[in-house]
């Protein structure tokens, strides 16, 4: 009777000792807390390249991560990207050499260009040009044909200084005789032109306008989408949002940069990553391929930077 | 081998304790049994319950805090992540700790305060391509499940969290503690369960054990109430019909014990009267003419001196005398006139005396007696004394004897002893057998007792022990 009750309290005993059945991975004491080590600096700076949140953020780091890896091997040194929510928040960190050259929107270049020298590097290529569009969308269920019939809706901008998400969109309005804020019921910022997409797709927003290059790349990517949105509107052409580099940068690494970036076209190993970012090539361009947006500001001022 | 010893020992122990410990350990080893195994089995399902519901939601938390702290990561939003985290810990009371670990293995947000256990972030890891990883991770507050989950497969970093299972080891404590509450409740409940049930089951048997030692000592009259129609209830029926076959049986029994006794005492009485009366007639009739031959013998012997049948006449007187002494003798011997005229003590002096007479051995007599005995009691001493003699004559080749009736109080008692060779006194045939029977039955019919010990080395000792007022009390002849 005993052995058998004592058998009993074993069993019990083992059924009590926890997660038997788990291996344990190891020891550690949560109370015992020590300062985090400062990060090792590297042994080579990187070369550190900015990119707007024409994309979302996660969407920037799988497109451009074929491109950037194209230019660490090219440079032989390691590149980083970085990322911030808003242009003007990039157009801060290369007029002050934080990152060495950035992907920008356009009226965020002419902003800098014209406020701290910042530097036309490349431009890319697509289509053949080195312009685009700013497209006005609703839902494709939608009955609205131009901007008109937007009134009293909801309106998604992309960001404040956005030339297609937020500039363009309120040219219109004013060419209407208003202001966004009372032609619209509401209005909001997605910080990002695929974002935007993807709200006036999910109806949660009735219109939006968007860079005509993120469109059609995402058109690519997920050919449900068009089925969910319509075009109504196209703008003239603008030049096509730049490479730039900071103006504190080297002379040398603009040089170095330039001949690498307009030498892509002709290296197979980098259509890949040139296919990844929606580009046929980079070429050259001019500050004055930028007057027509100057002018077009001229009129919708972009917010000064806070 | 062992096991049978272990067997024997728990059969002496159960055998050992009353029915009342029996049913209480029945009832209270089952409860035990079964609370025991219930809180086992429970333990076990909710334990394997519960680690798999921990396990997948250290896995969902992980995989949301991978998604939600993506943007926040490549936007730089520091702020942004410490709020995620710490809002990740206030919905889940569960998660001891959460961090985000960057690209390059560097820590960029943790829930730790003032520091960080730097031995931590080797503990789990997880490969780019891989949807989780969780490892089991021993710490001084317990165990606790560290989740890795890649954040953007990897290119931003990974997610860490740290689900404690001390909430888990408390519910199942808490369970344990209940289960082993209700456990020990329902055995108190199995005490008072196994009292009542004692109480039902021993009561019959309480009373048929009474029942029977009644019957034991030979009151037939109890009867065993049937509580209940089971199988004890058919005992007590068996019992009740068996003590009253017994009861029956004993009326019947004493019924012809009485009958025989009745007709004992009569065959006794009758033989004594008549051994009296042929007593009498031997010395008022017999004897007197006897002894009216002689003396005609002696006058003719007298009174023809010439006559040639003188010679005729003396032998014809010798032979008259001697008849006349054997009639005397057989008389005597039928029935002692000095018994019935001048009590027990003369009688036994005459007869040792005419015994040792006859057998040439001798016997010490001792005797207290005073005022006489009732007549029964008289005779029935000295007919035992008698046999006992005759016995001794007969058998016991003795060299000396002696006999001792006293009287000591309302008990007269006789010894006779010998120191012959004795016999076996369990042996229950033959002549002597029949006369020691008789012995007994005269002392029994007078409620005495008759004790016999005989050893070849000390010889026989019949002891008699007979009442006096118990004579009241015997069935009249």
């Amino acid at each position: 009777m005993k052995k058998i009750l004592l058998l009993l309290i074993m069993v019990l005993l083992v059924s009590c000792s926890p997660l038997a059945q788990t291996e344990v991975a190891g020891n550690v004491d949560l109370n015992d807390l020590q300062p985090l080590p400062t990060p090792a600096g590297h042994e080579v700076v990187p070369l550190r390249v900015a990119v707007a949140a024409v994309i979302s953020p996660e969407g920037t780091v799988q497109s451009y991560s074929p491109f950037l890896t194209y230019l660490e091997e090219k440079l032989n040194r390691p590149v980083e990207l970085v990322q911030r929510r808003t242009y003007l928040e990039v157009n801060d960190l290369i007029e002050h050499g934080e990152v060495d050259i950035a992907f920008v929107c356009t009226s965020a270049y002419v902003e800098g260009h014209d406020t701290f020298g910042m530097e036309l590097l490349v431009a890319p290529q697509v289509n053949g040009k080195t312009t685009y569009n700013s497209l006005l969308i609703v839902p494709s269920l939608s009955s609205a044909q131009s901007m008109a019939d937007l009134r009293g809706k909801v309106f998604a901008f992309t960001d404040p200084i956005s030339l297609s998400g937020r500039v363009y969109p309120t040219y219109l309005v004013h060419e209407l005789g208003s202001t966004p804020e009372e032609y619209f019921a509401r209005t909001f910022f997605t910080y990002s032109h695929d974002e935007a997409l993807r709200a006036v797709a999910s109806g949660v927003a009735d219109g939006a306008a968007v860079d005509s290059l993120v469109y059609e790349f995402a058109m690519e990517r997920d050919p449900s989408l068009a089925g969910k949105v319509r075009v109504i509107h196209r703008s003239p052409d603008f030049g096509i949002p730049p490479v730039v580099i900071s103006p504190l940068a080297r002379p040398q690494l603009k040089v170095d940069l330039q001949s690498l970036l307009l030498g892509m076209a002709n290296d197979p190993n980098a259509q890949a990553a040139l296919a990844s970012i929606g580009v046929e090539s980079f070429v050259l361009i001019e500050d004055n391929a930028y007057d027509g947006v100057r002018e077009l500001l001229g009129v919708i001022p972009i917010p000064a930077a806070p | 081998m062992n096991l049978q010893l272990l067997f024997r020992r728990i059969w002496n122990l159960a055998g050992a304790v009353s029915v009342r410990t029996k049913i209480l350990g029945i009832i209270l080893g089952l409860v035990a049994l079964l609370g025991t195994g219930v809180t086992i089995q429970a333990r076990y399902a909710l334990r394997a319950t519960m680690t798999a519901q921990l396990e997948e939601q250290s896995i969902s938390v992980a995989r949301d805090l991978a998604a939600r702290s993506t943007d926040p990561i490549l936007l730089n939003d520091l702020l942004g992540l410490h709020d995620l985290l710490e809002e990740t810990i206030a919905n889940n009371p569960n998660i001891r700790y959460a961090f985000l670990v960057d690209s390059r293995g560097q820590v960029i947000a943790h829930t730790f305060e003032g520091g960080f256990p730097l031995d931590l972030i080797y503990l789990n890891s997880v490969q780019s391509g891989e949807h989780h990883d969780t490892a089991l991770i021993q710490t001084k507050e317990g165990f606790v499940w560290d989740t890795a989950v890649p954040i953007l497969d990897g290119k931003v970093g990974m997610a860490r969290i740290g689900l404690s299972a001390a909430s888990m080891q408390a519910t199942l404590s808490a369970l344990t503690a209940q289960l082993l509450l209700t456990t020990l409740l329902v055995s108190l409940t199995g005490v008072l369960v196994a009292v009542l049930l004692t109480w039902i089951l021993t009561r019959p048997i309480i009373s048929l054990a009474h029942a029977t030692q009644a019957v034991a000592r030979g009151d037939f009259s109890p009867r065993v109430p049937r509580w209940a129609n089971d199988e004890i209830g058919d005992l007590a029926e068996a019992f009740n019909q068996m003590t009253e076959q017994l009861s029956r049986t004993d009326e019947l029994r004493k019924e012809r014990e009485t009958l025989r006794r009745q007709l004992l005492e009569k065959v006794i009485t009758t033989q004594e009267d008549e051994r009296r009366r042929i007593a009498r007639e031997l010395h008022d009739s017999t004897s007197q003419n006897l002894t009216s031959l002689i003396v005609g013998l002696r006058m003719m012997e007298t009174h023809c001196a010439q006559c040639a049948a003188q010679t005729k006449a003396t032998d014809l007187r010798q032979v008259a005398s001697k008849t006349l002494d054997e009639v005397h003798d057989l008389s005597m011997r039928l029935r002692p006139r000095v018994l019935d005229d001048l009590g027990l003590a003369a009688a036994l002096e005459r007869l040792v005396s005419e015994w040792q007479a006859r057998n040439k051995i001798p016997v010490d007599v001792a005797m207290q007696l005073g005022e006489r005995l009732p007549g029964e009691v008289e005779t029935a001493i000295y007919r035992i004394v008698q046999e006992t003699l005759t016995n001794i004559a007969r058998h016991a080749q003795a060299k000396s004897a002696s006999i001792l009736v006293e009287r000591r109080g309302a008990v007269v008692r006789t010894i006779v002893e010998d120191d012959g060779v004795g016999f076996d006194v369990d042996t229950n045939h033959g002549e002597r057998h029949l006369g020691l029977l008789g012995m007994r039955e005269r002392a029994e019919l007078l409620n005495g007792r008759l004790t016999i010990e005989s050893s070849t080395e000390h010889g026989t000792c019949i002891f008699i022990e007979i009442p006096l007022q118990g004579e009241k009390t015997r069935v009249a002849a």
